[in-house]
């Protein structure tokens, strides 16, 4: 047998994968853990939880500074990455404080559902750390199917049921053009790598080159669908609504960063000198994302719904960072997304306590007068749709305040005057929610509030932060504007 | 040197309002007043020694720089938490906190039966904060920041009493109005940043001479896009729609926020970045025209008003357009002049006007009043006075002010804008002694049941009006015009609002003949009385004039009495289409699905078959539909690329 | 020789995966997958990959095949009988895009066909492609090979879920095995 060669083990940093070993291995305990019967309030899975998102987190932290390729440059560790895995581990982190009650409430199956949960964030987590687009599809493909099981959770539910079907038959649907374009990709440069993929264009430029430019359309389209951009998001507000709230918060925020990191990635890596040819799309994406999502918001009476479609034209703010491009347009994007998984998961973690039991409190009608009978409540998610909305001193406006600066700086007024129309045109929906909060009296039964200790930690930060974001944005910038040298 | 310790103004009432949510509970009626009065008064107390502070440095180095810490860091460019000390800013500073100071003392007793005390003046105490940030903030970013608080104040506080539909209504109307302005705002600042590369004033102001064409389209465009904020917020031409719904706020609130202070922030903002407006000369000519439109569209408007606010609203959007005149003409000073003894005597105006309504049991209607002279001594006399002032009779603050903005649009040369001022100041003469006669004098109209209340307002009223009435009255001292090379205000202001352009105004204003000066006073003297006279005849003496005028003008009057229908126009051309076209998106795309909802998934408990069948009955076919059409579309620019 | 072949499996592959959506009776439309699924391995022997096309036919055409079969006949599927002008509509249109589509992607790709400058390694055959497979899996390709049994993992937990929530809900019918991508 001396014909074979020796197979040649590649150098493994352990601590660069330390997060995705560490959620694999907090999966596994997961379900082992099943085999010692827990009482039905136990809160034994979301403590695991908790501890994986952690060990996770710290692991890249520990790290952070460290710039490595592995398995031949499949995955990189890099500022990028460590940057994202702390905000997918961090939401992770917020999601599982948000759910602690709610999954309870609803007699959610705890085990499996914070799997799956963890499942997701290691699927983003290896989106935004790939450099091969066959780990970019399975990360997301991981994160994906963790997330339609996720989304269909509440099986007693009808809308969950639809709503995760839904989700993964148009999301099968985007995966299969996502995969079309990885092969046109590889047909065009002879490999999948993203390194070789920038070097192979190096020596032969693929500008016009059909196939490339085909495949690339095809990828941008299988992104556009996770971050929920116009055309591609006609999923999003079934999904949201007919998801459980706690999970809705997790993958308005988490897939879509997802999304944007691998778009990034491979928008910076291997298509920089093509650029020319994404501006014009990547802006009408922008411009209808936008639009769109904020026109529709309008005339939600579901705050499920209206969040989605604010989550939609979140994604177009985004995107305009994505088109900017270079150092200020990227690092602005990561900035937003950061800020943006704050304030949503915010919004989202305070639904997480409307209503007792398997009740959905989730109409803006619901909220009326609960600004007064919970002070504290009405003046957290104010803070949030403020921040939402754009409004100084919160993050929400600094986030805004940097994209629109570094597109500006890139010379694309026309989009800027569009998103901050936009952004005007937001503020309208985001008052209604308000003005129900305090400017309403209740018809009917007023909303009970499920009062419970991890969620209103979880919800403490997020005020925190998105006021300290707003007050001091300068360490979040840097840091954002460090993690995306690695991409230029 | 000693420092004068700046973020203590507005952390005193942000401080006051952290407390008032901590332990707001436990305080009590009083304990709340005193915290929230204590707060805004400690905070006037640090502008006054801040203003000693700094009229103690040479004149040439007025002007103190307080940075708290590095906010954000874009590119090579870093923005600060920083506040600035320099005349302008102290002019702002002291009458933000001094009526203010007054106002929160007027709300201790006009608020007194109010359930909903605590929440007042937390709301109250933040726009106090939100005010002090805009006009100490060392850079345009931070002034956002406080542009948009008092905004969301000004919001909070007009649906104040939200059980009232027409008040909420009145707080998004607002609210909205002003995302507009702001839009242009943010561009603005945008545009600053991008091209002039800072946001900080000191530096934007040194580099804009070198970056931007003088009249060049850029800085054109960025500082008309400012002034549209400024219309925004300060109620102008187009946008100046709000304010007067605006009234359904406390009065109070009207007094202090859309009287005395955020409103004039447009007027600041102009005049704060008067370096940048002269090197757009066709951006100054638009705040003139617009400041003097609106001065006379909204008096012509005020005259026909039967709601004693909203005759205040419409006469504050006037004088707004007075200042914005100023501006417009080159005449910074005198605008900030006019804001400042506008600020006196309008708040005392609605303060008045508070006390009658107050006295009347909430009567509102000028047509409901008349004879409460002697039934109201103390807001007869101060009401009075402010009239007085507002009408721009010597020696009263108002005088000073209004003859300084129409002596400068003479002397620079735009003698139709004068003279559209000089129609305003007549027209505005009128309405306010059509007020007073209306509302003091004449029989008494009011009804019974209001009569039995009818009662003088409590001393924490009467001594804010008192006070404010002593400075309209010598308010306007400080700027006694063209007399021994005077005005001190002027000479204070002149190293924050004075450049190339606004010296070579003066030189022009000094080159005119002390002969036409006075000419131009008595003129601006006269019409004011002939307004007056005219008013007191047509309501006191002979009350049959009026209803003769309004016959013989009937189309005017409709014209006038409705607003011009400025509010149906705006309702018909932006906010129904947007509307339906929110109704339409939500109809095609959404409603259909959720009534779909019921077909689609009606059959999934009864097993597997009916989730395969929604691969053809469900929605998810339309979704997959557009999906590839938007693929279509895609390529298809590829194509033709 | 081998382009006549491979014509010949491409253009079986198409036309059998066209009928797979355009039939409507299910157990034909099961049928033909299958027969897509043996059209490909054809593909795959032509190209030297002979362990793959094995696999293909005993995984994909055999095991899963057949277990969808099943799930088909026990579910008793009636023929599809929807209707409507709605319908009608959306399919029309369904049509007219998915053809654009198609030849918006044709026309470009004819524009100027430039195939890629790198040709992919063909496998050594003396060594053996199973073997030569089975080295890159577990070098080059390890990472996405466990990340792949991390996806596995997860729609298995995905399938235990959905029908644990069955059974709980009182239904006594099994799951489609619809997750396993």
């Amino acid at each position: 047998m001396n014909v074979l060669p020796t197979p040649v083990l590649l150098a493994v940093d352990w601590w660069a994968l330390g997060a995705v070993l560490a959620l694999s291995a907090g999966i596994l305990l997961l379900l082992l853990l099943e085999f010692f019967p827990a009482q039905a309030r136990s809160n034994r899975s979301a403590i695991v939880a908790l501890l994986t998102l952690a060990a996770a987190g710290w692991s890249v932290f520990h790290v952070r500074d460290a710039k490595r390729e592995i398995f031949g440059g499949m995955f990189v560790h890099d500022g990028f990455t460590v940057f994202f895995t702390l905000l997918f581990c961090a939401a992770g982190a917020l999601a599982v404080l948000l759910s602690w009650d709610y999954v309870k409430r609803t007699r959610i199956n705890q085990a499996e559902y914070y799997a799956l949960l963890l499942s997701a964030t290691a699927g983003m987590i290896i989106m935004a750390a790939s450099n091969d687009l066959i780990t970019i599809f399975l990360g997301l493909e991981l994160m994906s199917l963790a997330l339609y099981v996720l989304v269909g959770f509440q099986r007693h539910h009808l809308e969950s049921n639809e709503a995760a079907l839904k989700y993964f038959l148009l999301g099968a649907f985007a995966s299969g053009f996502l995969l079309y374009g990885i092969a046109l990709l590889y047909g065009a440069t002879g490999t999948t790598g993203l390194g070789q993929m920038a070097a192979v264009m190096i020596d032969s430029p693929m500008l016009g080159n059909p196939l490339f430019l085909l495949g690339g359309l095809l990828l941008i389209i299988g992104f556009g669908f996770k971050v929920s951009a116009v055309p591609f998001h006609m999923w999003t507000p079934d999904a949201y609504e007919g998801a459980p709230t706690s999970i809705t918060a997790f993958m308005s925020v988490g897939a879509k960063a997802a999304g944007f990191a691998a778009l990034l990635r491979v928008l910076m890596r291997a298509m920089g000198d093509v650029q020319a040819d994404w501006i014009p799309i990547l802006s009408g994406l922008a411009i209808l994302t936008m639009t769109v999502g904020n026109i529709t918001a309008l005339l939600q009476n579901n705050l499920k719904r209206m969040l989605a479609y604010s989550s939609i034209a979140h994604a177009g703010y985004v995107l305009i960072a994505v088109v900017a491009g270079g150092r200020d347009g990227a690092a602005s994007a990561l900035f937003y997304l950061a800020i943006y998984a704050v304030m949503n998961l915010g919004a989202f973690g305070v639904l997480t306590l409307l209503g007792r039991e398997r009740e959905e409190r989730v109409l803006i009608s619901d909220l009326a007068g609960l600004g007064f009978r919970h002070p504290a409540l009405g003046i957290a998610l104010t803070l949030f749709m403020i921040s939402l909305g754009g409004i100084p001193p919160t993050a929400g406006f600094m986030a805004k305040v940097y994209v629109f600066s570094a597109a500006l700086n890139a010379g694309l007024v026309p989009l800027v005057i569009i998103g901050v129309l936009n952004s005007v045109v937001a503020i309208f929906y985001y008052l209604r929610v308000t003005v129900a909060l305090y400017m309403e009296e209740p018809q009917g039964e007023p909303v009970y509030v499920s009062w419970a200790t991890p969620g209103v930690i979880a919800l403490i930060a997020s005020v925190v932060l998105t006021l300290w974001w707003g007050i001091q944005a300068n360490g979040l910038l840097a840091a954002a504007q460090r993690s995306v040298l690695g991409l230029l | 040197m000693n420092l004068p310790l700046l973020w203590i103004i507005p952390a005193l009432p942000i401080a006051a309002v952290a407390l008032n949510l901590l332990v707001g509970d436990r305080l009590g009626r009083r304990g709340i007043a005193w915290l929230a009065c204590g707060a805004v008064g400690l905070a006037f107390l640090a502008a006054v020694r801040a203003a000693l502070t700094l009229a103690a440095l040479p004149e040439g180095e007025r002007q103190v720089v307080e940075t708290a810490y590095t906010w954000m860091r874009v590119g090579d460019f870093s923005i600060q938490v920083a506040f600035l000390l320099d005349p302008l800013s102290t002019v702002m500073a002291l009458v933000v906190t001094g009526v203010g100071f007054l106002i929160h003392v007027y709300s201790v007793g006009y608020m007194a039966h109010d359930p909903s005390y605590r929440r007042f003046f937390l709301y109250l105490n933040l726009f106090m904060f939100a005010m002090l940030t805009l006009v100490l903030a060392d850079n345009l970013l931070l002034m956002f920041v406080g542009w948009e608080g008092v905004g969301l104040c000004s919001y909070l506080l007009i649906g104040f009493w939200y059980e009232r539909p027409s008040a909420a209504e009145a707080g998004k109307k607002a609210f909205i109005v002003n995302r507009i302005g702001d839009f242009g705002v943010i561009l603005g600042m945008l545009m600053l940043f991008t091209y002039g590369g800072s946001l900080q004033y000191e530096r934007l102001f040194a580099m804009a001479p070198h970056v931007f064409a003088l009249g060049g389209g850029l800085i054109t465009g960025a500082m008309l896009l400012m002034f549209l904020g400024a219309t925004g917020k300060s109620a102008q031409l187009p946008l100046y729609t709000w304010l007067p719904d605006a009234m359904e706020g406390p009065t109070p609130v009207s007094a202090l926020i859309h009287a005395a202070t955020m409103v004039t922030a447009g007027v600041y903002l102009v005049a704060r970045c008067h370096v940048l407006f002269e090197l757009a000369p066709v951006a100054l000519q638009t705040v003139a025209v617009i400041g003097a439109a609106t001065a006379l569209f909204a008096a012509t408007i005020g005259i026909a008003q039967n709601d004693i606010k909203r005759v205040l609203a419409y006469s504050t959007v006037s004088q707004l357009g007075y200042m914005f005149l100023a501006c417009g003409v080159g005449a910074f000073g005198a605008a900030i002049f006019h804001l400042m003894t506008h600020a006196f005597f309008k708040a005392l105006l609605f303060l008045g006007a508070g006390s009658v309504i107050h006295a009347l049991s909430d009567e509102q209607d000028l047509r409901r009043m008349g004879g409460l002279a002697s039934r109201l001594p103390w807001t007869h006399a101060t009401m009075l006075t402010a009239t007085l002032a507002i009408s721009g009779i010597p020696p009263f603050a108002g005088f000073f002010s209004k003859d300084e903005i129409l002596h400068g649009a003479f002397a620079s040369g735009h003698h139709v804008i004068w003279l559209v001022g000089l129609i305003g100041a007549a027209l505005t003469a009128f309405y306010m002694f059509r007020l007073y006669v209306l509302c003091f004098r004449g029989p008494s109209r009011v009804t019974p049941e209001a009569a039995h209340h009818l009662h003088e307002s409590p001393p924490t009223m009467i001594v804010p009006l008192v006070v404010l009435a002593a400075l309209s009255v010598v308010g306007g001292w400080v700027g006694l015009p063209l007399l021994a090379g005077g005005h001190p205000f002027e000479r204070w202001l002149a190293p924050s609002v004075e450049s190339a352009a606004g010296a070579h105004g003066e030189a022009a204003a000094h080159a005119m003949s002390a002969g036409g000066a006075w000419l131009l006073m008595a003129l601006s003297v006269a019409v004011a009385l002939a307004g007056i006279a005219l008013a007191v005849r047509a309501y006191l003496q002979d009350p049959e004039i009026a209803g003769r005028l309004r016959e013989r003008l009937r189309v005017v009057h409709a014209v006038v009495f409705h607003k011009y229908w400025v509010d149906e126009i705006y309702d018909a051309l932006v906010v129904s289409p947007i509307y339906r076209l929110s109704r339409w998106l939500w109809r095609v795309w959404d409603v259909k699905v959720v009534d779909g909802t019921v077909n689609g998934v009606g059959f999934t408990f009864e097993g597997v078959s009916a989730v395969l069948r929604l691969f053809q009955t469900g929605f998810v076919g339309t979704y997959a539909l557009i999906f590839t059409i938007g693929v279509a579309v895609l390529l298809y620019h590829f194509l033709r690329g | 020789m081998t382009e006549a072949l491979f014509i010949g499996f491409a253009a079986m592959l198409v036309a059998s995966s066209l009928l797979v959506i355009l039939h409507r009776n299910p157990v034909a439309s099961a049928l033909f997958l299958v027969l897509a699924f043996c059209s490909l391995a054809g593909i795959y022997l032509l190209f030297h990959a002979e362990f793959i096309g094995m696999v293909q036919i005993i995984v994909y055409a055999g095991a899963i095949m057949v277990l969808f079969l099943f799930v088909i006949m026990y579910l008793n599927l009636q023929r599809d009988e929807e209707g409507g002008v709605h319908i009608a509509l959306r399919r029309g249109l369904g049509w007219v895009a998915g053809t654009v589509v198609l030849a918006e992607g044709v026309f470009m790709l004819a524009r100027r066909w430039a195939p890629g400058p790198l040709t992919p390694e063909v496998p050594g055959e003396a060594a053996g492609n199973t073997q030569q497979l089975g080295m890159l899996l577990f070098s080059r390709y390890l990472f996405p090979f466990e990340v792949t049994s991390l996806v596995l993992l997860v729609a298995i937990i995905g399938v235990v879920v959905i029908a644990k929530g069955r059974s709980t809900a009182g239904s006594g019918t099994r799951p489609a095995p619809g997750e396993d991508g």
